[in-house]
This record gives C-alpha cells, sequence and structure tokens, in this order.
C-alpha cells in the first residue's frame, strides 16, 4: 500500500508538484496521466525517494521514504523513464548486480532471475552486452530489474515509450500480468494505455490531480444520451423530421460534404425513435452513433477546465463588448 | 558497500582504464627506477617515489573521472539512489575500489626495492615508511577526484578539473612561499575567509541573518586575536596554505619519520572530501 500526502515539490518559483494526496491499495494497477511536464516522473522521484520532497509524505507499506528510507526502498522496484543500465555490463552480471544491492540472498538468486527473464522475454540475450541491445530490449532490461527481488510496489516511469507497436502489446502484457503479484503504478502521456491497462487513472496536470476514477467512471460521469447521425437530405427536411420525434430536447445541424451531420439529445434512449421516424420520411441515415466522449476529449476536458477560465476567457469578452458599441457611435457621428 | 566495490572494481578492469592506469603507473616508475637507481647507481628507492608523483596529476583524474560523471551520465545514479543502499556505501566503496587499483599499482612496482636489496644496500624501514606515505597521499588524491566526479555528468570535465585541483594541491607550497607574510596582509587574508565563509553560509540558507550572524561572529574572532595576540597574524597566508599542502606532509615519510599526527592528517583529508563527496549527493536531492 501507498499513501501519499500533501506531496509538493518546489524548484525556486517554480512549482512542479502541488499537494498530492492518493493512496494506491495492494494488488491495484495505477495509471498515472498527464501531459509533458505535468510532474509524473519528479512525483514517482519523489516516490522512490531519488529526490526529496518539499513538503508532504510518502510511505510505502507503512515505511516513510525519507525516515526509514531503506525499509521504504526494499518494497520498491522502480523502473525510471531512462532505464538506469551499465553499458559495458553484460545482461546476467548487471542483473546480479541488482541483487547485490538490493540484497537478495544468493541461492535465491539463480531461480529468481530465471523467472524474472522468461517474464520479460530476455533469456536469449542473457549474455549480450547492454550498450549493444536495441532500445526494446533495454526496456525490457529495466524492467527486469525493478523486479529483482520481488518487491511489493513496481513504479514504472513511462514503460513504452520508445518501443514498436508489437513490443507495446507485449509489455502491456507483461504489466498485466505483474499486476496479479504486485502493486503497479505506471506513468504515461498515452491514454490508450493507460486505459488497457489500469484499474484506475490518476489525471494530473501541472502539478495537481485533476481526476482520480476508473477509466468507465471516467467515460461515464461525462458521458450523455446525445446520438450523432448523417444523411443526405435537405435541412429543411431534416429538421421537420426531428422536430416529430418525441423526446429530443436539442438538435444541432451541420452541413459538410454534401452531407448532414445532425447531433441530437434527447432523454433517455432515442435511437429506435431516431431511425423510425427517419424511415418512416423515406430518408436513408447514413450514420447513427452514440456521441459518448472517448477518453482523449475526457482528458483534453479535463485538463482544459482545469485551466483558471474566469481570468483568461472573460477579459477578452468584456472589450469585445465594449469596442463594438463605441465604433457604432463613431460611425453614428 | 561491497556490492559497490565489487562492480567498481570490476568496471575498472572490463574497460581499459585499469589496465591504462596500471601499465602507465609501472611504465612512469619504471623509468625512474631505471634512470636514478639503477643508472645512478643508487639504492634510495625513496626518491624513485618522489619523482614519481608528478604522474598523479595524469593518473588520478583518469582513474576517478569516471566515478559518479558515468553514473549521472547514464542514469544509474537513479537505480543506486533508488535502492536499499546508504549514500555513504556508494561513495565509499567507490573510494576504496580506486584505491585498491593504485595499491596493485603499488605493489607491483614494490618489486624494483626488491631488485634493488640484491645488489646494494637498502634502508628497508624508510623504504617502508615513504611507502606507506606514498600510498596514503595518492588516497588523499583520489578522494579529491571522486569529490571532483561527483560536482559534473561529464567526463572530461571532471577529469580537467581534477588535474587543475591537483595541480594546485602540488604547487601549493611554490604559491605560499611568494606568499606576503604582513600582518596587513593577514588580516585581509582573514577577512576574507570570513567573507567567504558568510557568503556560504547565504548561498546554503538564504537567510541574510544568518550570514549576517556569522559575518559578525568572524570579525569578532579576528578582532579579538588581534587584540589578544598580533603575532597569530604573522604569515598567517602561508601558514594556512601550508595546512592544505600535500607533499610538505610527505616529507617526514621520505626521511624515513614515521609520524603518527601525518597519517591522522592524510585520513583526515581523505574523510573531509568524502564527507563533502556525501554532501553534494545529498544536497542534489533536495535543492
Amino acid at each position: 500500500m501507498i499513501e501519499v500526502k500533501d506531496l509538493t515539490k518546489i524548484y525556486g518559483a517554480h512549482t512542479a508538484v502541488d499537494h498530492i494526496n492518493f493512496t494506491v491499495n495492494d494488488g491495484e494497477i495505477v495509471g498515472f496521466l498527464g501531459p509533458n511536464g505535468a510532474g509524473k516522473t519528479t512525483t514517482m522521484n519523489m516516490m522512490t525517494g531519488f529526490i526529496s520532497s518539499t513538503e508532504g509524505s510518502v510511505k510505502i507499506n507503512g515505511f516513510d521514504i525519507l525516515d526509514e528510507p531503506e525499509k521504504a526502498k526494499k518494497q520498491l522496484g522502480y523502473l525510471p523513464d531512462v532505464p538506469p543500465l551499465y553499458g559495458d555490463m553484460r545482461v546476467t552480471e548487471y542483473l546480479n548486480f541488482v541483487c547485490d544491492i538490493k540484497g537478495v540472498p544468493a541461492q535465491k538468486r539463480p531461480e529468481m532471475l530465471k523467472y524474472i527473464m522468461d517474464t520479460v522475454k530476455i533469456t536469449d540475450h542473457a549474455n549480450r552486452i547492454v550498450k549493444n541491445l536495441s532500445k526494446g530490449y533495454r526496456q525490457r532490461v529495466g524492467l527486469a530489474q525493478a523486479m529483482v527481488g520481488f518487491p511489493k510496489v513496481l513504479i514504472l516511469d513511462e514503460p513504452t515509450v520508445g518501443l514498436d507497436p508489437g513490443q507495446v502489446i507485449e509489455m502491456r502484457d507483461v504489466i498485466r500480468m505483474l499486476g496479479k503479484r504486485h502493486t503497479v503504478i505506471l506513468s504515461s502521456h498515452i491514454l490508450g494505455e493507460v486505459s488497457a491497462v489500469c484499474d484506475r487513472i490518476i489525471i494530473i496536470n501541472k502539478g495537481r490531480i485533476v481526476a482520480d476514477a476508473s477509466a468507465a467512471e471516467l467515460t461515464e460521469g461525462s458521458g450523455n444520451s446525445a446520438q450523432i447521425m448523417r444523411t443526405a437530405c435537405t435541412a429543411e427536411k431534416a429538421e421537420s423530421i426531428i422536430k416529430g420525434i418525441n423526446g429530443v430536447n436539442e438538435y444541432n445541424i451541420a452541413e459538410e460534404n454534401g452531407e448532414l451531420e445532425i447531433t441530437v439529445r434527447g432523454n433517455g434512449d432515442i435511437r429506435a425513435d431516431v431511425s423510425a421516424a427517419f424511415a418512416d420520411a423515406g430518408v436513408p441515415l447514413l450514420m447513427l452513433k452514440p456521441a459518448t466522449l472517448t477518453l482523449e476529449e475526457i482528458f483534453l476536458k479535463i485538463i482544459s477546465g482545469d485551466e483558471p477560465d474566469a481570468m483568461q476567457h472573460k477579459p477578452p469578452e468584456k472589450t469585445a463588448e465594449n469596442e463594438i458599441p463605441a465604433q457604432e457611435e463613431e460611425t453614428e457621428e | 558497500m561491497i556490492s559497490i566495490y565489487k562492480k567498481e572494481l570490476r568496471s575498472y578492469f572490463t574497460t581499459f582504464t585499469g589496465y591504462a592506469f596500471l601499465g602507465f603507473f609501472v611504465l612512469i616508475t619504471g623509468y625512474f627506477f631505471a634512470a636514478q637507481n639503477l643508472a645512478a647507481y643508487s639504492a634510495n628507492y625513496n626518491d624513485v617515489l618522489v619523482s614519481t608523483m608528478i604522474m598523479f596529476l595524469i593518473l588520478v583524474p583518469v582513474l576517478t573521472m569516471r566515478s559518479f560523471a558515468e553514473e549521472s551520465r547514464q542514469k544509474t545514479d537513479q537505480l543506486l539512489m533508488t535502492s536499499p543502499i546508504t549514500i555513504n556505501a556508494v561513495v565509499l566503496g567507490k573510494f576504496l575500489a580506486a584505491v585498491t587499483l593504485y595499491l596493485m599499482g603499488i605493489l607491483i612496482t614494490a618489486v624494483f626495492p626488491f631488485i634493488l636489496s640484491k645488489y646494494g644496500t637498502v634502508d628497508v624501514s624508510a623504504t617502508v615508511c615513504c611507502f606507506i606515505g606514498y600510498f596514503l597521499m595518492g588516497s588523499c588524491l583520489i578522494s579529491v577526484g571522486i569529490f571532483i566526479s561527483v560536482l559534473t555528468d561529464n567526463q572530461i570535465v571532471a577529469a580537467a578539473g581534477t588535474f587543475c585541483v591537483l595541480f594546485l594541491l602540488l604547487m601549493i607550497d611554490n604559491i605560499a612561499s611568494g606568499a606576503p607574510i604582513t600582518r596587513a596582509s593577514s588580516l585581509i587574508f582573514a577577512g576574507v575567509i570570513a567573507a567567504a565563509v558568510a557568503a556560504a553560509v547565504y548561498t546554503g540558507t538564504k537567510s541574510l541573518a544568518a550570514s549576517c550572524i556569522f559575518a559578525l561572529v568572524g570579525a569578532a574572532v579576528i578582532g579579538i586575536c588581534y587584540l589578544v595576540s598580533p603575532t597569530v597574524f604573522d604569515g598567517l597566508i602561508t601558514r594556512s596554505l601550508g595546512w592544505l599542502s600535500e607533499l610538505s606532509r610527505f616529507e617526514n615519510f621520505y626521511l624515513g619519520v614515521f609520524g603518527i599526527s601525518d597519517v591522522v592528517y592524510y585520513i583526515t583529508f581523505s574523510g573531509v572530501f568524502l564527507f563533502l563527496t556525501v554532501n553534494s549527493i545529498e544536497k542534489r536531492r533536495w535543492s
């Protein structure tokens, strides 16, 4: 279990992480999501004790990372954004060194290393020199390093960056499997990845948590019963058909490439009524799909919603309002 | 600590560094041995040890430039700092590995006095004493190199910086002998030191009050010392620089005089630089 309380990091005048609070329970896979520069890496570096926090505390299974660093770090495996590899070592040599510094007893090592290397699929490359490995394999060796000693908590900073699509899928499978045995926290700026792997998503922007929920909750929370459809009739005809449908509260018609794109919003499920009404009028529907937001859209919405609207949007509106009457007065004179 | 030590020592021999160091060490020592003992019909090996000290300028940077600079360049410091080992252990492991390599060089070249003893009379106790001093002094310079390596993530900068600092340390007797010895200059020197301490306190704490207190206390100490015994200020610069002189401490060992104070001096000197190394790593975490 990981408890993060009021975690803050201030670099001079810049607040990288601003009073973050969250708890991760045993066995959870949590995705840390945010645009570049949101404070993901800084948070992870503080959670693993690589850098200190300006304020607040991190407890790994009850051990504070700053007060009892050795005990807390024993519970942790960390894969930083750049895998921390010694280029001139062989893979097994490197993993043995990691066993050394993590204090893994000698008799447990052969079995453990075999299991880890099989899991991340580097057994065939065990005797290669690290600097000659491709980027994908380096990332795997980095993950293997984090798994050494089977720590209860794995913290992975952008584990799939720089991998090809096949490797990304493999990496996700590995992470999903690790989730059965470890508590996993991974960061990413790619939504699809987080929603594919994680039970829970924490969205962080400008150093603050702006959302903390499961992927399903996130899509539902901003979902609605809106439908998008396309037809090839005139706008007037479409409007008259929609007006005849019961339960439609709002609609919007836009023309695009000779087709109409119509968004309707109503009470409950209106799909059947809509399609029946258009069929009765003899107008074929070319497309009908629910207008629920994808995670990408939610992500962008949440992040833009996080900006202080009052500060940024209102002043320009006011000036616009003031300018127009002024111009009119001038022309009148 | 053992794990870091083993890893460092292994890395010296999986890369070119260890062999280059030992090869160069033996080559230079062998040259001076041939020139000063064999060609000159002299059985005094201590002269060779003194002459070879110039090679520290090149060899210590070679030995230490990688130690921390390389870790932060390839980001492996993240592995070390997030593993359940202490920073003290990492620093000490690296220092001892470098010292071990240096000791290997000494042990190889220890053959030379044995060769001498076959054909002439070697003062055994004086030679052993000189070897101890030679080892301790080299270790001090290695600790300086390790400290400089932690300040940068570029090996070349680390090497060049170490070279410059070692050059100053080895030249410090010459610098001290040319320094002014008047009381006025000593007072200015003491004032500059006090100001530097206050400035260091200010950069460390960003508290104007604390640095003012340090500056005032410094000024008060200087004033009181001057009133109580002005002779303290005679040649203060020369004496202060003399404290930093590695070579002047070595003179006793060269003469075959084994002084505990000199041993303590060398060990303290290394200790201070290792302590500074640990602190710079800590400071980087907290900044």
